[in-house]
C-alpha cells in the first residue's frame, strides 16, 4: 500500500518537473550573451559620417552613384554575418518623417534586430554669425598700427604689416570702423585727435589703438619727435600716455616690454636697436614707466626701473579668457611662457584697475591684462615671450569689450535628415 | 506483517531514489538557469567595458603623448567625441601577439606590434600599459578577463609582379573590407623610388603619386615605369566614409638595416638601432641611412615635413660595443610616417615606421589569454582612428566564474 502511495508521490512530482520544464523556458545562445547590435549601428553610422560622406549622401538624389558607394561601404565594414537595412527620411516642420531611400542586402533581418539613428546635417546650410558693434561711449574704431615707415621688434617671424592684417580680419566685425595707421603722419594726427579718413563712423575719441611693431613704437617725426626726444625719447611714451587717457583710448601692447624702442625709419636711417636692425631707437625700460606716468596724468620722471618680471614655467589664460576663446571661436595656446609680465603694484602706484584678466596672476605679477584708469584710458599689456599670437590680443580685447554675436536661428525646412541603420544577425542560434 | 515490511522497505527505497533523481534534475534546471545569467551579465559588462574604454580619454587626456602611467584607463582621442580613438594611445597598449625584442645598449625591452619587415613599431616596456596595468585602471581586479582587437576595416593587399621589370612594374591592389571587397574605392598612391648611392653612402628617393580606382571587383592594376630594385608602395584607399592603408617594400637585403625603436613620447624622440645587435642575422657592416617624415594629412594625402634639414636626417650606424646608436626626434605631434633609406655592404632598401598606429593601419593585439575560457561574450564597435576606419573588438571572460555540482 504504501509502495502505491509512493508511486502516486513519484507521478506527482514528475509531473511537477515536466510542467515547470514546459514554462521555465531559457533564452537561446544568441539571447543570452547578444552582440549589442544598437551599438554597432550606431558607431557604423558615426564611422561613416566620419568625413561627411554619409550625411553628403543622404541629400542626393536616389539615382546618385553615393547611394551605391555607401552600399558598398557598409557592405564592407560589417561583419558578413551582419545583414542590414539603411533608410533615410527626410524631416520637415509640418509633416511626418518621408522616406527617402532604403537601402538592404538582405531580404528580411532574422529572427531578431536592433536599429540606431542618427541626424544628417545638409551641409548647403549657412550659419550666420552677426556681431554686435563696439560703438557709442565705449568707442568704436580700430586703429591698427600698420606703419610702413616703422620697423618692429620682437615680433619674431612676422612683419608688423602682416599682424596688422590678421588683427584687421579678425576685429574689424566687433568694431564700426577698422582702419589701417599707415604712416606715422597719420600717428601724428591721430595724436593730435584729428580723423584721418573722411568716414563718418570713424571716432578718435573712445578708440583702440593696436600697436604691431611688438616692443617698439612708431614715433611721427615733428612736433611728437621733438617734444619727446627727452631721455633718449622716454618722453614720447609719456606723450602717449597723456593722449591715451586724454581720448579715452585703450592702447594694446602685443608682446614683450612695451615701448622699449621708437621707430621712424625716416627719422633714425643710421640708428638701430642694438641688435642690428636699422631705423628705430633703443629708449629702454624708462619707456613703459613714462607711459604710465602720462596715463596717470602725473608729472613726467625720468624713470629707469625695470617694471616686469621674467616668469619660470608656463602662464595659463584665465577662466574668463578660456570662457571667451569658446564664445568667439578664438583658440590660442592655452598656456604660454611670459618674459616680460608687469609687475602688480603698479596698479596702485599708477591709480588702475584690472578690467580683463588674459592670464591669471602669477605671485606679483600680471603676465597680461587690461588696465583701466580711474579717470579715462586703457592698457592691455601681453608680456608674452616672442613670437607674439595676435589671437590673445583680440582675445584680450574681445573679453573686455564683450560683444554679443547673434547666430542666426536653424529653423530651415529640409535641412534635415533621419538615418537609421537596422542591423540584424543570420546563421547559428 | 512480513509484508507489511516489505511494502514498507520497497516504498521508502523508492522514494528516497525518486528523492535523489529529482533533486539532480531540479538542480539540472537551476544550474543552467544561473550560468545563463552569468553569461548574460558577462556579455552585457562586455559591451559596457567596450564603450567605457572607447568613449573615455583616460587621465590624463593626453597620456598617448606622455611616457607617463596614466591613473585612469580609456583610448578615446581627446580632441575628439564619439568613437574616435587616439593613433598614441593604442600606440602605448603593449602588444599581446608579437615577439618582444631586447636591445642590449638601451638595457630595455621591448613591446613588438611589426606587421611584417620593413614595417617596424617597437615600444618599449617601460613606456607601455600592459594588460595587468589595464585590467586594474578598469577596476576590473582579476573579476573579469578582457582581450582587445584593433583591427583595420579595409584591408588594402598589395601584390607586386616583377615580370617585365626594370621596364615596367606591376602591382594588384585589392581593397576587402571585413564582409565584402571595396568596389569603386579611390585609390591616394606614393611609390618611393629609392635610388642607391654605393655602400657608404645613404640612398634618396624620389615620390611618385597619383589617383586610381578600384573596379567592382575592389581590385586595381598600378604600373610603374623604371623602378629601381628597391621601392615602397603606400596606398590609402577610402569611399564613402570607410578608408584604410596599405604599404608594400622591395629591398634588397634583409640584413643590416636600421630598426627604429620608440626612446620617448613626450619627447617625440627613437633610437635607430643597428640590426645586428637585436637579430645578429647575416654577416654585419655598417648602415648609412636617410630618414624623412611623412605627414598624414586631413584628406589623406601625404606630405613631407622637414626633419631636421629639408632633405632630412643622414647619419650611419654600427653594430657591437662602443657603437652608439642614433637618435631621432619626429617634429610633430600628428599622426605621420617615418621613412629610412639604407644602405650597406650586404644591400639596400626603405623600412617605414608608424608614427600613431593608424598613419599605417597596423592592427593591434591587447589583452590576456582567450583559450580555455568557460565562456566569453564578444562585443564590435566601428572606430575612427585619425581618419582611418578600424573595428573594434572585445573579448570578455569572467575570471570568478560561478562553481557548480556536476
Amino acid at each position: 500500500m504504501r509502495t502505491v502511495e509512493v508511486l502516486i508521490v513519484i507521478s506527482i512530482i514528475t509531473a511537477a518537473f515536466l510542467i515547470a520544464s514546459f514554462y521555465a523556458v531559457l533564452p537561446s545562445p544568441r539571447q543570452v550573451s547578444p552582440l549589442n547590435l544598437n551599438r554597432l549601428a550606431l558607431t557604423t553610422l558615426e564611422s561613416l559620417d566620419n568625413n561627411y560622406a554619409l550625411s553628403t549622401t543622404a541629400f542626393e538624389p536616389v539615382t546618385n552613384y553615393r547611394w551605391s558607394a555607401l552600399q558598398a561601404a557598409l557592405s564592407a565594414s560589417l561583419p558578413p554575418n551582419i545583414v542590414y537595412n539603411l533608410t533615410v527620411y527626410g524631416l520637415t516642420s509640418s509633416s511626418s518623417p518621408v522616406m527617402i531611400n532604403s537601402i538592404s542586402n538582405a531580404a528580411s533581418l532574422g529572427i531578431g534586430s536592433d536599429a540606431a539613428s542618427y541626424l544628417a546635417t545638409s551641409s548647403n546650410v549657412t550659419f550666420n554669425v552677426t556681431p554686435q558693434k563696439i560703438s557709442g561711449r565705449r568707442g568704436g574704431t580700430l586703429y591698427i598700427l600698420n606703419c610702413s615707415d616703422a620697423n618692429g621688434w620682437w615680433i619674431t617671424g612676422y612683419t608688423s604689416q602682416q599682424l596688422a592684417q590678421d588683427l584687421g580680419n579678425m576685429l574689424s566685425p566687433y568694431f564700426q570702423k577698422t582702419i589701417m595707421v599707415n604712416k606715422t603722419s597719420q600717428l601724428g594726427q591721430i595724436l593730435n585727435g584729428t580723423k584721418i579718413t573722411t568716414s563718418s563712423l570713424e571716432n578718435v575719441t573712445g578708440a583702440v589703438i593696436i600697436n604691431t611693431c611688438g616692443e617698439c613704437v612708431p614715433i611721427p617725426s615733428g612736433y611728437y619727435a621733438t617734444q619727446g626726444s627727452q631721455d633718449g625719447y622716454a618722453k614720447y611714451g609719456w606723450i602717449l600716455g597723456q593722449k591715451v587717457q586724454k581720448y579715452n583710448w585703450t592702447w594694446a601692447s602685443i608682446v614683450g616690454y612695451p615701448f622699449y624702442y621708437v621707430s621712424n625709419t625716416g627719422l633714425f636711417p643710421n640708428s638701430q636697436n642694438g641688435w642690428g636692425i636699422y631705423g628705430m631707437n633703443q629708449v629702454g625700460s624708462a619707456g613703459l614707466n613714462a607711459f604710465l606716468e602720462g596715463l596717470d596724468n602725473q608729472s613726467y620722471v625720468n624713470n629707469g626701473n625695470w617694471i616686469t618680471d621674467s616668469l619660470s614655467g608656463h602662464v595659463y589664460l584665465s577662466s574668463k579668457a578660456i570662457y571667451n576663446s569658446n564664445y568667439y571661436g578664438i583658440y590660442p595656446s592655452p598656456y604660454q611662457t611670459a618674459t616680460r609680465a608687469l609687475q602688480t603694484f603698479i596698479t596702485t602706484t599708477y591709480h588702475l584697475t584690472i578690467s580683463t584678466y588674459v592670464f591669471n596672476t602669477v605671485g606679483n605679477d600680471n603676465p597680461g591684462a587690461l588696465y583701466r584708469h580711474g579717470t579715462s584710458g586703457g592698457f592691455l599689456a601681453l608680456g608674452l615671450d616672442r613670437p607674439p599670437d595676435i589671437r590673445l590680443t583680440a582675445l584680450g580685447l574681445l573679453s573686455d569689450y564683450q560683444p554679443r554675436i547673434f547666430n542666426s536661428l536653424y529653423t530651415a525646412n529640409g535641412t534635415s535628415r533621419l538615418v537609421v541603420l537596422q542591423l540584424g544577425q543570420v546563421g547559428g542560434v | 506483517m512480513v509484508s507489511s515490511t516489505i511494502d514498507h522497505l520497497v516504498a521508502v527505497t523508492l522514494f528516497i531514489g525518486a528523492l535523489l533523481l529529482f533533486v539532480g534534475m531540479f538542480n539540472q534546471t537551476i544550474q543552467t538557469a544561473v550560468l545563463f545569467q552569468q553569461h548574460s551579465y558577462i556579455a552585457t559588462k562586455c559591451s559596457d567595458l567596450l564603450d567605457d574604454m572607447l568613449l573615455n580619454p583616460g587621465y590624463p587626456a593626453n597620456w598617448g603623448q606622455t611616457d607617463t602611467t596614466p591613473s585612469s584607463f580609456g583610448v578615446q582621442d581627446p580632441e575628439f567625441t564619439q568613437y574616435q580613438s587616439s593613433a598614441f594611445t593604442l600606440m602605448r597598449l603593449q602588444s599581446s601577439n608579437g615577439t618582444a625584442v631586447t636591445y642590449s645598449k638601451t638595457g630595455l625591452t621591448y613591446s613588438n606590434t611589426t606587421t611584417s619587415f620593413g614595417n617596424f613599431l617597437l615600444v618599449p616596456y617601460t613606456k607601455t600599459i600592459n594588460y595587468y596595468q589595464a585590467e586594474n585602471l578598469l577596476g576590473l581586479n582579476n573579476t573579469f578577463g578582457f582581450h582587445l582587437t584593433i583591427t583595420p576595416v579595409l584591408k588594402v593587399a598589395i601584390t607586386e609582379n616583377r615580370a617585365n621589370w626594370p621596364t615596367s612594374l606591376n602591382f594588384t591592389i585589392n581593397t576587402t573590407g571585413t564582409g565584402f571587397p571595396l568596389p569603386n574605392a579611390t585609390l591616394n598612391y606614393y611609390f618611393l623610388n629609392v635610388t642607391e648611392k654605393g655602400a657608404i653612402t645613404p640612398p634618396s628617393y624620389k615620390i611618385f603619386n597619383g589617383t586610381a580606382y578600384t573596379d567592382y571587383r575592389g581590385q586595381t592594376q598600378l604600373t610603374f615605369g623604371n623602378a629601381g630594385d628597391s621601392y615602397a608602395l603606400i596606398v590609402y584607399a577610402h569611399s564613402s566614409g570607410v578608408s584604410g592603408l596599405g604599404y608594400y617594400e622591395h629591398i634588397t637585403s634583409t640584413t643590416n638595416y636600421p630598426l627604429p625603436l620608440i626612446a620617448s613620447f613626450k619627447n617625440q624622440t627613437l633610437i635607430l638601432a643597428h640590426s645586428y645587435d637585436i637579430h645578429s642575422y647575416g654577416s654585419p657592416a655598417p648602415v648609412f641611412f636617410n630618414a624623412t617624415l611623412m605627414i598624414l594629412t586631413q584628406n589623406l594625402n601625404l606630405r613631407a615635413m622637414p626633419m631636421g634639414s629639408s632633405n632630412g636626417i643622414t647619419g650611419s650606424i654600427n653594430y657591437g660595443n662602443g657603437q652608439p646608436y642614433s637618435t631621432l626626434t619626429i617634429p610633430t605631434s600628428n599622426p605621420s610616417i617615418l621613412i629610412i633609406t639604407y644602405a650597406s655592404s650586404s644591400g639596400y632598401g626603405v623600412i617605414l615606421m608608424p608614427w600613431g598606429l593608424s598613419s599605417m593601419s597596423f592592427p593591434l593585439v591587447f589583452g590576456g589569454n582567450v583559450n580555455n575560457k568557460e565562456w566569453v561574450a564578444t562585443n564590435i564597435r566601428e572606430i575612427t582612428v585619425n581618419g582611418i576606419s578600424y573595428q573594434a573588438q572585445l573579448e570578455l571572460w569572467s575570471q570568478t566564474a560561478i562553481q557548480l555540482v556536476t
